[in-house]
């Protein structure tokens, strides 16, 4: 008896409240604390709670695929287009993101009906200006550099990176994939040192002398410099200058973090509501001041720290369209897998 | 009399079955197509994943083996200051999981990083960063496994040194063998099941490692299974590639069975049964003896400790943005809830085991200790594949409503997959518990008219308790250092300190990782301490 007794007991330790309730559930790959702010203001402003599940982005992305129709995931929010995209590609987003608000707020190559992008970000080259000369630089683009002025005097992420397969899905939209299978052998045989690191650890690179160049997102040096890094960091954010690539061409390479509509979301109407409370100017006003991104919206400036040691007036690459970033992932990461970027 | 039989049988049933899904799920996919991207990775990784993979079992059991045994010998035969304190406090690097050890590596090591704080701080201004040696990649990754795991070996190897008879080492002396030679020639080889189990325990674990090979990117068998999985969506060759892994972690797993059975002998031959002398050092040789364990000591605990610390004294708002006490809550309300299961589970198998001699049973309940060797990404992965066949296949077609949500990102699948994890902890501990209570013991019970029932409780259960309270205790801290499992299953707004600092570290915030790691190494160490008695194993005998 006693042991029926402890086994209803664990049973009832494991029913969990199935109360339906005013809510939307996040699948959320992006973890800054400033997030988590915003959506405790959205839940105070409109009584719906957000439930949040942190995780990678692959493995949410796994759980809403193999929960399929049954998935509890009504928004998908993560900090790279070609994610988005592949998730689409992949049949698991529905359309409905299609509101006046969004439409109104974010230009058009940046959404589509079934995911947004809620703050932009630039993939750029640091340089140090100890060991690099405006004559090098003049004119740079990102095929650039493969050119073997740069051999061993580079440092990027691995390939494995999806800033890296989004820039190089970008670069196959534009030069075809037979050009950039060049590129990224050029590419490879220009590096300082194996891949490794995070995007903050490649700028370090070229502050401690590692490396003369860098490819790394805005937002990073922006961080290190804001302190929130420490002091050292902040003195090593000094010894490097950003570098907007192709502003002779199509511009700058562009990606956001996005917020996706998952196919059978319980929730649909609060998640329209919710990418709309993230597309507010008080929203962005909060990304750009504690994340350093590019704000989506016109009429929010970014942060101080980016505008003032990144420059604003860069040209944006405009024309090519954030959906091919996941049409071509995969042919991105066979490009550099072919030509041994780790 | 069979009713009861049944009983024992069926639960045996359930949780072997449990058990087996997994594995069956890796197995029954290996056939399957896979997408070209088996193409691009048999050119270019799979030889990586298979040779990174082995250089860092290789460099990790050469690694543990001479700290384990080292340590191990010298608190084992010898007395110098605090070797008294070195003998429990060797085993606190088990609080500190890989990934922790390797935030701390790289917090302190890289560019820009403590390193460079220090010696700014000490001599002035200047380019320190290119004599700062960058432990990251496959020498950081071989370091943080190698220090949080080689107290397996020490805790093994001292068992048995502790049990060595003092008849084999005054024979050592009387053959006149010097004492490096007589630790060589008889104390070392006298030990070996031991210390194989210890290194076959560690060589699972290495195998399996996912958080810090992950944060260093190291390509291994395990991360690509994950990445072939994640990023490629190719079910099939990950599962592939697991098949692969298991054979390989499936024979390390026989070998380890084989010599704990042997080591198990020899912790018995209590030859003599003197009482050991300890060798009191002197002078340089105390101090050497002093210096190692401490160096040891430092390395694997206080260094990540103090880096941990250190980051949250400096970015001190990390602090009070966590929810500690809700941190707390979940990560014990995890323990409990999967400890219970556990213990009630292999007490019922192992009682089961003892009364019915039945070989199906015993068969059965061998099948289902394999769950320790999976990985736990490849456990958290098939159990969501094979829940999801099973929803698509067999429950929607019988017409009943879906049971993803009762399983997939739900406390019910966490514990479930934990259960399949360390069942085998819970199931050998209970077992070895029982392997000392003589089954005349019970024979004796039943002529004084006791039921079966009653010997389970009045007789059983109390000769167990320290097996329990241990073996809670070590599922406890596995528990509070999991995190691939928990990361991939967890229900929303649900974290626990592990899952908190991963994805801290996971965005480059490590100083945000730093407050987690922290709580999670001083709870875990309080665990430690106050089990260290039992898994030290002094007064269980």
């Amino acid at each position: 008896m006693k042991k029926i007794s402890s086994l209803f007991l664990i049973a009832t330790l494991f029913v969990s409240t199935f109360a339906v309730a005013n809510e939307v559930n996040v699948f959320n790959a992006r973890h800054y604390k400033a997030d988590a702010e915003l959506y405790s203001k959205f839940t105070s402003m409109t009584g719906i709670k957000v439930n949040l599940i942190n995780g990678k982005s692959g493995a949410l992305e796994k759980r809403i695929i193999e929960e399929g129709a049954d998935s509890s995931a009504d928004l998908y929010i993560t900090a790279d287009a070609g994610r988005c995209g592949a998730m689409d590609a992949k049949g698991h987003l529905q359309g409905g993101l299609t509101s006046a608000a969004i439409k109104a707020a974010v230009p058009k190559s940046f959404r589509t009906s079934k995911w947004v992008g809620i703050a932009k970000r630039a993939r750029i080259i640091y340089y140090s200006p100890e060991r690099v000369t405006g004559a090098e630089l003049s004119g740079m683009s990102y095929e650039g550099l493969a050119d073997p002025k740069w051999k061993g005097r580079l440092v990027i992420r691995k390939s494995s990176n999806i800033y890296n397969k989004s820039l190089v899905a970008s670069l196959i939209e534009n030069n075809g994939k037979k050009a950039t299978a060049e590129w990224a052998k050029g590419v490879v045989a220009n590096m300082a040192r194996d891949s490794k690191g995070n995007d903050r650890a490649q700028i370090m690179a070229v502050a401690a002398g590692e490396a003369d160049i860098a490819v790394a997102n805005t937002y990073y040096l922006a961080l290190m410099l804001s302190g929130k890094k420490g002091a050292e960091q902040q003195e090593a954010a000094k010894k490097v200058k950003a570098f907007f690539p192709n502003q002779n061409g199509r511009g700058t390479h562009m990606n956001v973090s996005c917020a996706a509509l998952v196919k059978g979301a319980p929730n649909k109407d609060n998640a329209v509501k919710l990418v709309e409370f993230l597309l507010t100017p008080q929203s962005q006003e909060h990304f750009t001041n504690n994340t350093f991104e590019f704000p989506m919206i016109d009429g929010v400036s970014p942060s101080p720290l980016v505008v003032n040691n990144l420059g604003l007036d860069f040209q944006q690459d405009m024309k090519t369209k954030l959906a091919s970033y996941g049409k071509n992932q995969a042919a991105a990461l066979e490009v550099m897998t072919a030509a041994g970027w780790k | 009399m069979l009713k009861n039989l049944n009983i024992w049988f069926l639960s045996s049933l359930i949780v072997s079955l449990i058990v087996l899904i997994p594995i069956l799920t890796v197995f029954s996919s290996f056939f399957d197509e896979t997408s070209n991207y088996y193409q691009i990775l048999k050119d270019t990784f799979l030889f990586e994943y298979i040779s990174n993979s082995l250089i860092l079992l290789f460099f990790v059991l050469i690694f543990t083996f001479f700290i384990g045994t080292g340590t191990a010998y010298l608190v084992s035969f010898f007395e110098f200051p605090l070797s008294n304190f070195f003998k429990w406090a060797l085993i606190l690097s088990f609080a500190v999981p890989p990934y922790i050890y390797a935030y701390s590596l790289t917090a302190f090591f890289e560019n820009y990083g403590t390193a460079f704080t220090i010696l700014k701080n000490l001599f002035g201004d200047a380019n320190y960063n290119e004599n700062i040696p960058k432990l990251d990649g496959m020498f950081g990754a071989i370091l943080s496994i190698t220090f949080s795991l080689y107290a397996y070996v020490y805790i093994l190897a001292r068992a048995s040194f502790l049990y060595q008879s003092q008849n084999l080492i005054d024979l050592g002396k009387n053959l006149g063998f010097s004492k490096f030679k007589s630790f060589y020639k008889v104390i070392l080889p006298s030990a070996r099941p031991a210390i194989i189990a210890g290194l076959s325990l560690v060589a699972m674990e290495t195998l399996a490692e996912f958080g810090a090979v992950d944060f260093f990117s190291i390509n291994t068998l395990t991360t690509g299974i994950y990445n072939s999985w994640i990023t490629f969506d190719d079910l099939a060759f990950a599962n592939r590639i697991s098949s692969f892994l298991l054979l390989f972690i499936f024979s390390l797993f026989i070998i380890e069975n084989l010599s704990r059975k042997k080591a198990k002998y020899h912790f018995n031959s209590r030859g003599g049964l003197k009482q050991k002398n300890k060798t009191k050092l002197y002078g340089s040789k105390s101090f050497l003896a002093f210096i190692f364990c401490f160096f040891i000591l430092f390395l694997s605990f206080l260094f990540p400790l103090s880096q941990m610390l250190y980051w949250t004294l400096k970015f001190p708002e990390n602090l009070f943005d966590l929810q500690i006490i809700e941190l707390f809550s979940n990560t014990l309300y995890l323990v409990l809830l999967s400890g219970l299961l556990l213990i009630v589970f292999s007490l019922i198998s192992n009682y089961g085991n003892r009364v019915s001699k039945n070989k199906a049973l015993n068969f059965l309940s061998t099948l289902s200790i394999s769950g320790y060797a999976i990985p736990g990404v490849i456990l958290a992965i098939a159990f969501i594949t094979f829940i999801a066949w099973f929803d698509n296949n067999i429950i929607k077609s019988l017409g009943f409503i879906s049971i993803k949500k009762f399983f997939i990102g739900s406390i019910l699948g966490l514990v479930l997959v934990y259960f399949i994890r360390f069942y085998s902890l819970a199931f050998n501990g209970i077992k070895s518990g029982y392997e000392k209570i003589n089954i005349s013991v019970d024979e004796s019970a039943y002529l004084l008219g006791y039921s079966k029932r009653k010997t389970f409780m009045n007789i059983h259960v109390p000769f167990l308790r320290n097996s329990l309270l241990f073996i809670i205790i070590l599922i406890s801290l596995e528990i509070i250092r999991e995190l691939p499992i928990t990361l991939i299953l967890r229900p929303f707004n649900f974290e626990t300190f592990a899952t908190t600092a991963y994805i801290s570290a996971s965005e480059d915030l490590l100083e945000a990782a730093a407050v987690p790691s922290l709580f999670l190494i001083l709870i875990a160490s309080l665990f430690i301490i106050v089990s260290s008695k039992y898994i030290l194993r002094e007064n269980n005998e």
